[in-house]
């Protein structure tokens, strides 16, 4: 089944008097439970591109396609953004619950599935710590329960790691693959980092610079647990930064 | 001198109470609405230079000598020593005047500074306008309404104590300094500035302390 198809999608922005094309057209789709990767330089409009898929922008051309939810309601979508995005006059608690008060669910099972999510991601502890007591790490991982516990059709992710260091960074990331495993969420993950991209996706969509469009398509094939210094590992690494390497030069 | 300041601080209370009732709410919609600010930023800025002390004749006018205890039908306490009877309606209206400008304004400037990403957050997990309003606009805005406060507060408090000098009144802590300075008793005169001094830092700090625990929770995260 198709979780999201995007059809000759291509967005221009008007600043005053100036247009700037920012992408498109783009054309791809994503099988429900996925894990795609969108890879490109800064400033090839792969932000941009989530956005309009999350309702953020409005296209100029083409079509975001989101199949509705199984039970008949709109599709669901988790929006994870870099940083900064939890309320901060809020606790964890509250910023986690957020989703679940606004379609006014029960108290009693708000309380629950807040606190199963909270326990899986390891946050338990800072239940009710605000996020400004929190390492950029966990603010992270409260952001991305914020978006897990609406059980999302479709999880967007824009670049949550890219703050982090790499230490910690490589940290979420294995988390991150940990908890797909059990949720099988369809997930759209934005990156400029060739090997989070590798480490993390069923398959990469690379993109040239602006005006963004899809300059190559690679389905990663290598086991669920993967290692970072395993041979076919390496492989895909370089190819890919040949790839971008090749945008850098001649742009 | 107690009575006096006690009738000056529940004017101030009465004034400054219903310039926060009246001036959150439509501070929070001309904020939140382009055509209510539209609408009404027009009024508002024509209004906010008058100063209260100008319209105090004025309303005297309007509103006559009429006091609380007549307003409530306890005409019979007239010859009474009674806080009611000091409470005239139109020295409420220019501390409701004063008040009111600054509160309006913070609390626009609250609305306004909330971040673009909080929003479109609260968006996507599925909150409604109102909802959002509740629970992410109003939020963001305190640590500016609280701010709004402290200056109108201070602005009463200004204005009632220029206007127990003016005719209209014979109580109140302004009256007790221009009539300390007929009596030549330049010591009550004195005390009397120094209490005026002393409550309207109370004020501020008092609000300001309300409004620190919102301010440090948005701050951090900026």
């Amino acid at each position: 089944m198709t979780a999201l198809k995007v059809t000759d999608l291509s967005i221009t922005f008007r600043e005053s008097s100036r247009e700037v094309h920012a992408l498109g057209p783009v054309d791809f789709e994503i099988e429900a439970g996925e894990f795609l990767c969108i890879l490109g330089p800064t400033g090839c409009g792969k932000t941009t591109l989530l956005r309009t898929i999350a309702g953020l922008e409005k296209p100029d051309t083409g079509e975001v396609d989101i199949p509705l939810h199984p039970d008949g309601g709109g599709p669901v979508i988790g929006f994870v953004f870099q940083q900064g995005a939890l309320f901060p006059w809020m606790s964890i608690f509250a910023n986690i619950e957020f989703s679940l008060k606004a379609k006014k669910i029960d108290k009693v099972i708000r309380r629950q599935k807040v606190e199963s999510i909270l326990e899986m991601m390891g946050l338990s502890s800072f239940s009710s710590s605000y996020p400004h007591q929190l390492s950029g790490g966990m603010q992270q991982r409260a952001a991305l329960a914020r978006s897990l516990v609406m059980d999302p059709d479709l999880l967007l992710m824009d670049e949550p790691f890219s703050s982090l260091d790499m230490r910690t960074s490589q940290e979420l990331q294995e988390n991150l693959r940990e908890l797909l495993k059990k949720a099988s969420t369809t997930v759209l993950f934005v990156t400029h980092n060739i090997e989070e991209a590798v480490y993390l996706a069923g398959e990469v969509i690379v993109l040239g610079h602006r005006p963004g469009r899809i300059v190559r398509r690679e389905i990663i094939d290598l086991p669920d647990r993967r290692s970072r210094l395993s041979d076919t590992f390496t492989e895909y690494l370089v190819s890919l930064r040949k790839t971008f390497e090749s945008l850098v030069s001649n742009p | 001198m107690a009575w006096s300041t006690l009738v000056s601080l529940v004017r101030v209370a009465l004034g400054f109470s219903l310039a926060g009732l009246i001036g959150i709410p439509v501070g929070l919609l001309m904020g939140a609405s382009v055509h209510v600010r539209k609408f009404l930023s027009l009024m508002v800025e024509m209004a906010r230079p008058l100063s209260a002390i100008a319209l105090l004749p004025l309303s005297i006018i309007i509103f006559k000598a009429r006091t609380f205890s007549q307003l409530f039908g306890l005409e019979h306490l007239r010859y009474q020593k009674c806080l009611l009877n000091e409470m005239q309606l139109g020295m409420i209206f220019i501390l409701f005047w004063g008040g009111v400008f600054p509160i309006i304004l913070g609390t626009i400037q609250g609305v306004r500074s909330v971040r673009k990403m909080h929003l479109e957050a609260a968006g996507i997990l599925g909150a409604g306008r109102l909802f959002a309003f509740r629970h992410v606009i109003i939020p963001s805005a305190l640590p500016d309404i609280f701010h709004g406060l402290k200056l109108g507060i201070g602005r009463c408090w200004m204005v009632i104590i220029a206007a127990e000098m003016l005719p209209g009144t014979n109580s109140g802590i302004g009256y007790m300094i221009r009539y300390s300075y007929q009596l030549s008793r330049y010591d009550i005169m004195l005390a009397s500035i120094v209490i005026v001094a002393f409550i309207g830092a109370l004020f501020s700090k008092g609000l300001e302390s309300l409004g620190e625990k919102s301010l440090v929770l948005r701050s951090r995260e900026r």
